[in-house]
């Protein structure tokens, strides 16, 4: 099979260690998800989307921005694929071309004061370029 | 009994009520934890890109220099866990030695033996007994129904961690049975908070810890517990906004472990840092008779 997006597709399998492939779309990672209801695209249908050699539409979605790393998917998975990896390596291609999506500045100083730093620390690792 | 003690930078800032507990109760307990010199930041979240290598240099070089004090480490800040277990399991794997020769070499400090990393709960747990903690309550918390929340960090990715039952972990509710309370079983006992998408999505944090508190009420629980901090800001400081977006909203106070651990031990009520808790937990714990 030849993906249109072939780079990019192996970029991410390559930074995620996850095989594309082996997701044979059964949607458990989807029904754990706990911020599904915000993304538009959800766990499965990034995957799907890989499969099918879309990954600009995938680096272009607001899904993979918002994973919390919360793991649930990739321990539901019968087929051992981690979504939160894949979205992981999904925000490092957009990233590392200098597109942050956090900015340190715009934070309010009283949330600065509040909210605890490990927050901080893992919102900028994800989110900052 | 002395562990090598890994507390983090939350717990010296906006968790010390966390920590300085877990220090007094360790004390009552008969266990101490001399915190390593010289430790740095974890890195709060474990990267799992596999060419950067660089955000695990933090966790390397913590793990190497507490080799060298001792064979375990013990953490007491979920993500802190969560992030040092899994590089120090990375740096065993048999798989990934070219990385970890990389990483060793360029922190230049020698690992001097093989380390485990464990949780405080890990310690009273499988070191102490609820037995013997059982036998330190001077307030048992009779009447107090707890729902304990142990959220991602503790029991995922279960195959690394395994900490405990990743869907129905129950070390944390065993405790709080073993000082007296009643422990609560809820659905959303690990069901993500939200974590640090409060920074960026504030709105999204809000309606995750939102879930979880509904849910701890559906089951009549009088207060939450939880080992994250983040966990414990989200589920606390965020209910301020529950309650603007909802005037019905109940709001439930929220502790740390080990400020019901150190109640029930007999803890001053100043040790206990009350006073940082968003959601005051005095009235509820006063209506069961623990708190004058």
């Amino acid at each position: 099979m030849e993906y249109p997006d072939k780079t990019l597709i192996r970029q991410i399998e390559t930074l995620s260690g996850q095989g594309i492939s082996d997701c044979y779309q059964c949607g458990r990672c989807t029904s754990g998800c706990p911020v599904v209801d915000e993304m538009d695209l959800n766990p499965r249908q990034t995957i799907l989307l890989l499969q099918l050699g879309k990954a600009e539409e995938v680096l272009g979605s607001n899904g993979i921005w918002l994973c919390a790393s919360c793991m649930v998917c990739g321990t539901r998975c019968p087929c051992e694929v981690d979504y939160a990896r894949i979205a992981e390596a999904c925000r490092a291609i957009v990233l590392r071309a200098k597109n942050s999506k956090v900015d340190p500045d715009s934070i309010k100083d009283e949330n600065i004061e509040e909210i605890p730093q490990q927050a901080f620390v893992a919102s900028f690792r994800k989110f900052a370029g | 009994m002395r562990y090598t003690y890994y507390p983090g930078c939350t717990l010296y800032t906006t968790a010390r009520s966390l920590n300085d507990c877990a220090l007094k109760v360790a004390e009552r307990i008969g266990f101490e934890l001399a915190e390593m010199p010289a430790w740095t930041c974890c890195g709060a979240i474990y990267n799992t890109n596999s060419d950067d290598l660089a955000a695990s240099v933090g966790p390397v070089r913590n793990l190497a220099r507490a080799s060298q004090l001792g064979d375990k480490l013990v953490t007491l800040c979920a993500a802190c866990y969560n992030v040092l277990k899994r590089t120090n399991t990375a740096l065993n794997d048999p798989e990934k030695q070219d990385v970890a020769k990389r990483l060793l070499d360029y922190v230049e400090e020698p690992f001097e033996r093989p380390i485990e990393v464990i949780h405080y709960l890990e310690v009273l747990r499988d070191d102490i007994g609820w037995d013997q903690i059982r036998g330190k309550v001077t307030r048992p918390l009779s009447g107090l129904k707890v729902a304990s929340y142990y959220g991602c960090l503790m029991v995922r990715p279960p195959k690394v961690l395994q900490f405990d039952d990743p869907t129905n972990p129950m070390c944390l509710d065993d405790l709080m049975a073993a000082i007296g309370a009643e422990p609560v079983q809820f659905d959303f006992k690990t069901k993500c908070c939200g974590g640090y998408l409060v920074v960026s999505q504030h709105d999204v944090a809000v309606k995750c810890s939102r879930r979880i508190i509904d849910n701890a009420a559906d089951y009549n629980a009088d207060v939450l517990v939880t080992t994250c901090p983040l966990c414990h800001y989200n589920l606390d400081a965020l209910q301020r906004d529950m309650k603007a977006e909802d005037p019905d909203f109940q709001p439930i106070p929220v502790l740390y472990f080990t400020q019901l651990l150190g109640l029930a031990t007999g803890l001053r009520k100043r040790e206990l840092a009350l006073d940082y808790n968003k959601i005051d937990p005095r009235p509820v714990l006063k209506k069961v008779g623990n708190v004058s």
